[in-house]
């Protein structure tokens, strides 16, 4: 007796451990899911935390503990399987649940018995969400609590049960079985079926003749129910039917469910109206049959299912064969196999290119048409190939309205998401990586953008903010709009908050655009209040990087009062980009041809200085001799390509310029990952390597120096050029 | 007075843990360590329930319970076999046997209890 108590005592110690132990990981996880949305891992582990405690429990006795937690494992269930959400309200009750708990835990170890109410209480809050869902009882008072919640006495599982008769050889109790499913329900009705009791003389006392027609009011799902009778052998015949409302359940379930399941029998068993053992038997009767039945006739025969729910079963394999048709005329194909092909596209492009500069130096207009032959069907490949690996942007857009509704109900606002253009296509890779970026700007519209309801209802708007997220091409590119209905971007406080923390001065006279423009600088918040979402460490000067690290632009437009809209511009892919060939000195350069402006020639009077005048503006200039330490021959009358981005402008002044190319991108090693000014290399039509100029850093370089007047000299070394990027 | 149970199970440990289970679910408990042990140990003590398992020193779980069931006092006697995942041939031995339920090893004591409640209740 005392070696069994110690070594339970032991035992109990180390269930005590581990239970702490998976409820702090339950707390961890579910004060996480408050900031972010969860991840499947973390489902998961929710889940096993609960079931593992509810297991052990069991174990040792802690059935309040067992009762309790089967509950909240239910939630977690659902929540696991994408059948509930998580919002701040869930999450506060799981966190009371969990605490419970632990309470409840430590009220056995010091050997005291718990008490039901504040358990009931929470189990009442958690079967809210549980809804209509099955909500199987861990044993008699769960159910009998579950039991006082439901409807009229019609709804009831209706078990017919006829068993084998032998089942008393084999030391089975027919009634047994009948008690077993109390635990289960309440047993509404049973009636005893004695049809088949012979005369008294014919009668085997070791057999059974008796059958049962049981009525259970009970939440457990069928297949909880059938496992009952695990036991029974073939010789029994079970049936077990729903009652009236589950059967709409499972009609809803069956219109709802997301798998690709075309066979009427798995569409039934994967909804719960019948289970994997009914579906065997059923098969097993249709291979017997010479004219086989279809398997819904066969399951309504055999008493497992109603027609409706066949029906309903019928109707959504039809869907499915549908949606198979359409998609076997698809074709999935590894990324990176695309991704290779797109490659060696990109070297055929650069070949006919070369290939037809040599041949137009050859007096042959036979050779040379049909060169144009070959390069405009090339041309034609590598557009096709491109849209191989397009996606629609609608991959991105799908997360939203989550975030949307988590975020809003974070932040108390009452927001609404409209998505346009869900299905404007862009290269698979560029839909990656604008993800980030865009919740980023999600977030801030929600958080800055829209007002609170009391703030909208004074300014006579809706209470209800509206958030759109649009997408459309224009012009061989993708625009993607953020755009709110809130206050709009507060230019004064903009302003003033630039001045304080020094990127800008009260006597720059800026227009409204280049002030909200101020919002995209480094170091540069204006929320009073730290909230949740922001603080967090990343700044709108990140989400401008990482676009333009995608060569795309990020415009602002803001109307007070109206609502602000964040549009961000992207090159449709990566991997090929119209350039803008150049030389200096002995190297060759690309620029991206949608960044220049226009050439023109170095003014000869420009001196030390670097800018000069253009049509009255300065426009600041940087000799890409110099940042690249080229010694090559220069030309005597240097040109300068005027790039443009975004709102700034600035001179690139090379030796040679040799006009517009198409290029493929190729990544630099990581060796070079660091040198700043390029972002990419390619080997331009005569074979030679061409660095690819990363404009946007040479332009803030060029404004920053340009701001930085009287004229600075001096090479711009590697790290320099770095800090002026990051600045 | 609760219903008694033996327990077949050549490991201690595991005769360990189901006692413990079934003694806080109110069932007196019998052991013994193989097929053998079992059928001396009973010697017409009467029992409500057996739990046996398969792979036994000297006499197995399965030659035991044909043993058993040719006893008229333990003929109606329901066994749970403790049979391991994917040995559906033992399962249907043991079936053949006369040990009609069965859980698969390992289990949780919870769903032994359930296994035995179900038959015992």
């Amino acid at each position: 007796m005392s070696i069994e108590s110690n070594a339970l005592a032991q035992a109990l110690g180390t269930f005590m451990e581990e239970a702490t132990e998976f409820l702090g990981q339950m707390e961890e996880i579910l004060l996480r899911a408050e900031d972010e949305a969860c991840s499947e891992d973390d489902l998961n582990a929710l889940f096993r935390c609960a079931h593992t405690i509810k297991g052990s429990g069991g174990l040792f006795g802690l059935d309040e503990v067992v009762r309790f937690t089967h509950v909240v494992e239910n939630v977690l269930d659902q929540l696991r399987k994408g059948h509930l959400s998580f919002d701040s309200e869930l999450i506060s009750l799981l966190l009371e649940c969990q605490d419970h708990i632990s309470g409840l835990i430590s009220v056995f170890a010091n050997g005291g018995e718990p008490e039901t109410t504040r358990s009931d209480e929470l189990i009442v809050r958690l079967q809210v969400w549980l809804g209509g869902e099955a909500v199987p009882a861990a044993s008699a008072s769960a159910s009998a609590a579950a039991g006082k919640s439901e409807p009229g006495a019609a709804e009831h599982w209706h078990l017919s049960l006829r068993f084998d008769r032998k089942i008393l050889q084999d030391g089975m109790d027919p009634l047994a079985f009948i008690n077993y499913l109390s635990q289960y329900g309440e047993l509404a009705h049973v009636e005893t079926i004695v049809d088949a009791l012979p005369e008294f003389d014919d009668a085997d006392p070791e057999l059974c003749y008796l059958g049962f027609e049981v009525a259970l009011r009970s939440s457990a799902s069928k297949e909880e129910i059938e496992g009952v009778f695990d036991f029974i052998e073939e010789g029994s015949n079970i049936v077990i039917l729903p009652p009236q409302s589950k059967i709409a359940e499972f009609v809803t379930l069956i219109e709802s469910q997301q798998a690709e399941v075309a066979r009427i029998g798995e569409i039934l068993v994967a909804c719960g109206s019948i289970t994997a053992k009914e579906l065997e038997h059923a098969l097993e009767q249709q291979k017997r049959q010479a004219e086989p039945e279809r398997i819904g006739d066969i399951l309504i025969e055999q008493g497992a299912v109603l027609p409706p729910v066949v029906a309903a079963a019928a109707e959504k394999q039809k869907r499915v064969e549908d949606k198979r048709g359409a998609e076997s005329k698809m074709v999935k194909v590894p990324a990176e196999r695309l991704d290779a092909m797109i490659d060696r596209v990109g070297e055929l492009v650069i070949a006919s290119v070369g290939t037809h500069s040599r041949i137009s130096g050859l007096q042959r207009p036979d050779i040379l048409e049909s060169a144009d032959v070959l390069i405009s069907l090339v041309e034609d490949i590598r557009d096709m190939a491109l849209r191989l690996r397009m996606v629609a942007i609608g991959e991105v857009f799908s997360r939203f309205p989550r975030v949307v509704r988590d975020v809003s109900k974070e932040l108390g606002k009452d927001i609404e998401l409209r998505i346009h253009g869900a299905d404007a296509e862009l290269d698979k890779s560029m839909v990656e990586k604008i993800a980030d970026p865009l919740m980023h700007l999600v977030r801030n519209s929600m958080d800055h953008g829209i007002e609170p309801a009391e703030v909208r209802r004074a300014r006579g708007k809706p209470a209800r903010g509206t958030l759109e997220l649009n997408a459309y091409h224009e012009s061989g590119a993708i625009s993607i709009e953020v755009k709110d209905d809130g206050g709009g971007l507060n230019r004064e406080r903009i302003l003033k908050k630039a001045i304080e923390s020094g990127l800008a001065s009260a006597d720059d006279n800026l227009s409204d655009e280049d002030v909200y423009r101020l919002i995209l600088a480094p170091g540069f918040s204006t929320a009073e209040k730290v909230t949740n979402l922001s603080g967090r460490g990343v700044g709108m000067d990140v989400v401008r990087a990482n676009i333009e690290a995608l060569r795309g632009t990020l415009d602002i437009e803001s109307v007070p009062l109206q609502g602000t809209t964040m549009r961000l511009c992207l090159p449709l892919t990566l991997a090929i980009i119209d350039g803008f060939h150049v030389g200096v000195g002995d190297s060759h350069f690309v620029i991206p041809l949608d960044m220049v402006v226009e050439c023109i020639e170095l003014p000869a009077d420009v001196g030390d200085r670097d800018y000069f005048d253009q049509r009255n503006e300065a426009l600041p200039f940087i000799r890409l001799r110099e940042i690249f330490g080229e010694r090559g021959n220069g030309h005597p009358r240097p040109r300068v390509v005027v790039v443009r981005f975004g709102a700034r402008r600035a001179g690139l002044v090379v030796d040679r310029i040799y006009g517009k190319c198409q290029t493929v991108i190729k990544p630099l090693g990581p060796l070079f990952s660091e040198v700043p000014a390029v972002s990419g290399s390619t080997i331009i039509g005569s074979g030679e390597v061409g660095m690819i100029l990363d404009v946007p850093s040479l332009v803030r370089h060029c404004a920053a120096a340009a701001g930085k007047r009287p004229a600075r000299k001096a090479a711009l070394s590697a790290s320099e050029a770095v800090e002026s990027i990051a600045s | 007075m609760g219903k008694t149970i033996l327990i077949v199970d050549d490991s201690s440990s595991m005769r360990q843990v189901v006692k413990i289970t079934l003694k806080q679910a109110g069932y007196e408990v019998l052991e013994a360590c193989d097929g053998k042990d079992a059928l001396e140990k009973l010697s017409g003590q009467r029992v409500h329930l057996v739990i046996s398992d398969v792979n036994m020193p000297n006499m197995d779980g399965i030659t035991f319970v044909r043993e058993l069931k040719k006893n008229p006092a333990y003929r109606f006697v329901p066994v749970i076999m403790l049979t391991t995942e994917g040995s559906d041939e033992k399962k249907k031995a043991g079936q053949d046997a006369g040990a009609k339920a069965w859980v698969v090893k390992p289990f949780q004591p919870q769903q032994l209890l359930g296994a035995v409640t179900k038959l015992l209740m």
